[in-house]
């Protein structure tokens, strides 16, 4: 039988755990993306620190910040 | 008059079929209808005219031609649709048929229904114009 304290800690970093892995799906979904798709169906995603995509999102933040 | 009546010729003649602008608006009227997500779209012929808006600001029609010609240059072939996410909103572009629409919807709707009612949206369009 596991000593109290023990049961204790184990409880605590079981919690740990799963407030990491909702912290690691919550940054994974707001990250920000651009995914083209072509009409030959290839279908990319740009680089987030590339100059297309840095392009895209400076024109999209206008868009949105316009759209409130 | 009966509903199935056409309407009586104004005074300039018969009744005119609405113009392309606002068969536009009738199809972002829609589309709003079936994104409750949706914030704001504009319907662009080609990629720099915007026929229609449902959002009267200039500054907005402006920021749309923007992203238009952003994405004219990505990659070596024909652009169909893009899906950009950004912390605060997502923005779908369709081109279909000559038009392009871009959609900006609240964050985390669902892509591939949005891109679809969309790219619908925009056959209706191209289909009421060619009928026209």
């Amino acid at each position: 039988m596991l000593k109290p304290h023990r049961v204790v800690a184990r409880k605590f970093s079981s919690y740990a755990e799963e407030a990491s892995a909702f912290m690691r799906r919550r940054r994974h979904h707001r990250r920000p993306y651009v995914r083209i798709q072509f009409r030959s169906g290839e279908a990319v995603e740009l680089p987030p620190d590339g100059d297309e995509a840095s392009q895209i999102m400076a024109a999209v933040t206008g868009l949105i910040e316009h759209s409130r | 008059m009966s509903p199935d009546a056409k309407s009586p010729p104004g005074p300039g003649g018969p009744t005119r079929q609405p113009d392309l602008a606002g068969r536009a608006r009738v199809v972002l009227d829609m589309l709003s209808g079936l994104e409750p997500e949706l914030r704001a779209a504009a319907v662009l012929a080609g990629d720099r005219e915007v026929l229609a808006s449902t959002l009267d600001d200039d500054a907005w029609r402006q920021s749309v031609v923007d992203l238009a010609e952003s994405l004219e240059g990505i990659g070596d072939g024909d652009l169909d649709s893009s899906h950009i996410a950004t912390e605060e909103a997502e923005v779908f572009t369709v081109r279909e048929s000559g038009f392009s629409l871009v959609a900006v919807t609240e964050r985390f709707v669902l892509a591939s229904l949005t891109s679809f009612d969309i790219r619908m949206s925009l056959r209706d369009l191209a289909r009421e114009t060619h009928d026209a």
